[in-house]
């Protein structure tokens, strides 16, 4: 049988996240308790309280649900570049007769597929049980929100990827990254539901991609948004997936002039 | 047009210069020094279909840089570069396709996977036909004696298999043209040898384009007919390995036992050196003094028991240019 190269690649990462079982526990467990402990903090902000600002205390528990389910299989590997420069099999990697991001995201999407089903459907049942999940508001919005969550994790990538591109001038992007993921946390709604932000904070959200990658698919599932801001939702995806790739590949193709291969 | 053209490149890496210490820390931190190292400098050469080429020259000379430049890894600065077609840094991926490259310090197998599983993943990502992949694989298996440890995780081989398996893994595609990046280094004679012989009838029955460096003239001996010398960053000499010795190798040892203790008296260029059991050497420079002469001269004078002449090692010669000797 005859695989594309980057199933090959993503074959290979699917096996090799499989070889890590403590891991893998522990990351289902890490899930369950950051779900928990934010569900918790929320039902005492409530205080009993059926809604506050006409958002039910049930929407607020499926938005962690969603957005931390999703978290826990949307990999991207911040490190996937750097460390191959630092070790020096970025020269390996480069003779490879593959597109370098190919590669990467190939990879990504073994790590992906194997937390889905490993990772996400465990905890997802788990969560259901035990806290409650809201309803999708139907089955075409259940839909919408399955493609609404895929572009988000391209968004994810994406601003990954760009950030990755830091490594061809600093060897270390552990501090950027860093600081990157902070941002996701905060404003993608995973650890606030957007709907609490102030007004001018949601405005100014409203123009960075961050809304776009776990907070969009949870509107759409819950029907907090409808018609054409559906539409504008998918349209924002798309526009910051291609801007931020097109940035990405602009770096690449500068940094690329400035490889050294460390090691001999 | 020839089948690698490089024409005038250059590559400078910028290195960050740092004094030892704390302070040298703190002070790197603030106003970090740097300074440029040319690693190549304005190479030029062509190379045609199915040449052997050997580059050799002393650590940091270069020769890494150029075959990363070379193999499309590393994009030079200025200069022109064009193989079979291709200009390597700017179409890497279908160029990468058409190359082979082996790294004596970098493996590019799959350190916990049996060695056969590595060769897997190439057959997918080069898309080597089933039959063609089977094919080279007995072959090259055969070649450099390797079904021993086919099925074992390479970070149980030896140095000497996992290079084995490297370069195995390096042609099962099929290349035009084959990369070695000191290819013997840190292998057993025994292993070093298989490896000669395995690159020297690909090269003569494939007709397989190699360029390789080393630091073991053995290597070059045996398998390149031609040679680049590389000293900082520029090219020293391109020629064969036989002119090398005509025009470098010129001094010759001529040593003769004698019957019993004798007093040589001096000759004219030739330096005399007495050794021990009556042994006596003379050296001399093949083009100013007559063997032949200087042989007679010797056995008609004294009683000679037994007489050898050396020419020198190539080792020796490259040593001499490496410090700059041979041009004096």
């Amino acid at each position: 049988m005859k695989i594309s190269p980057y199933m090959a690649f993503a074959k290979k990462s699917f096996l090799q996240k499989s070889a890590y079982r403590l891991e893998h526990w522990m990351g289902i467990l890490n899930t369950l308790i950051r779900l928990v402990i934010y569900v918790e903090i929320y039902r005492a902000l409530y205080g009993g309280r059926e809604t506050v600002d006409g958002i039910t205390m049930s929407m607020v528990t499926t938005n962690f649900i969603l957005s931390l389910g999703l978290e826990s299989f949307f990999v991207v590997n911040d490190y996937y570049l750097s460390s191959r420069l630092y070790d020096g099999s970025i020269a390996t990697e480069m003779l490879l007769p593959v597109s370098f991001h190919g590669r990467m995201l190939a990879d990504n999407l073994g790590t992906a597929a194997f937390k889905l089903i490993f990772h996400f459907v465990p905890a997802m049942i788990v969560a259901c049980l035990f806290i409650g999940i809201q309803a999708p508001a139907g089955p075409g919005m259940f839909g919408l929100f399955i493609l609404s969550a895929l572009l988000g994790y391209g968004v994810l990538w994406s601003i990954s990827f760009l950030f990755q591109m830091f490594s061809f001038w600093l060897m270390n992007v552990w501090a950027v990254m860093t600081i990157k993921n902070v941002f996701i946390n905060v404003l993608s709604g995973s650890m606030i539901p957007l709907w609490f932000m102030p007004g001018f904070m949601r405005t100014l959200i409203g123009f960075t991609p961050f809304e776009s990658i776990y907070f969009t698919p949870v509107q759409i599932y819950l029907g907090k948004i409808t018609g054409s801001e559906i539409i504008l939702g998918f349209a924002k995806q798309i526009i910051w997936i291609v801007a931020l790739l097109l940035l990405g590949f602009m770096v690449w193709q500068k940094g690329q002039k400035k490889i050294v291969v460390q090691g001999g | 047009m020839s089948f690698i053209e490089v024409q005038d490149i250059s590559k400078t890496f910028k290195v960050n210069k740092r004094k030892a210490g704390i302070p040298g820390m703190i002070a790197n931190m603030f106003a970090p020094k740097f300074e440029y190292k040319e690693a190549v400098k304005k190479i030029s050469f062509n190379i045609e279909k199915g040449e052997m080429v050997g580059f050799i020259g002393p650590n940091g000379a270069g020769k890494s840089t150029t075959i990363k430049i070379l193999s499309g890894i590393l994009c030079p600065d200025e200069g022109k570069i064009s193989v079979g077609g291709y200009i390597p840094y700017k179409q890497r991926k279908e160029y990468a396709a058409d190359i082979g490259v082996v790294f004596g310090q970098k493996s590019q197998l799959q350190w916990d996977l049996p060695v056969i599983d590595s060769f897997e993943l190439l057959k997918a990502i080069y898309r080597i036909p089933e039959d063609k992949y089977k094919k080279n694989l007995d072959r090259y298996t055969d070649m450099l004696d390797m079904n021993g440890f086919i099925n074992q995780p390479v970070r149980q081989l030896s140095l000497g298999q996992r290079m084995r398996s490297d370069i195995v893994a390096s042609l099962l595609h099929s290349p035009e043209i084959v990369f070695f990046d000191e290819p013997t280094i840190g292998v057993d004679i025994i292993g070093k040898e298989t490896i000669r012989n395995f690159i020297k009838e690909l090269n003569e029955k494939d007709k397989v384009t190699m360029i390789f460096t080393t630091h073991d003239m053995q290597d070059i001996e045996q398998t390149c007919n031609r040679l680049i010398i590389i000293d900082k960053g520029s090219i020293m000499y391109d020629g064969s390995l036989h002119e090398i010795r005509n025009k470098y190798g010129t001094s010759r040892e001529l040593i003769a036992e004698f019957n019993e203790e004798t007093r040589v008296q001096p000759i004219n260029d030739v330096i005399i050196e007495d050794k021990e059991d009556r042994r006596v050497s003379f050296t001399f420079d093949n083009n100013v003094t007559d063997v032949n002469k200087l042989m007679h001269e010797i056995l008609g004078k004294y009683s000679v028991r037994d007489i050898t002449v050396k020419e020198p090692e190539i080792e020796s010669i490259i040593q001499k240019m490496y410090t700059g000797e041979a041009f004096v």
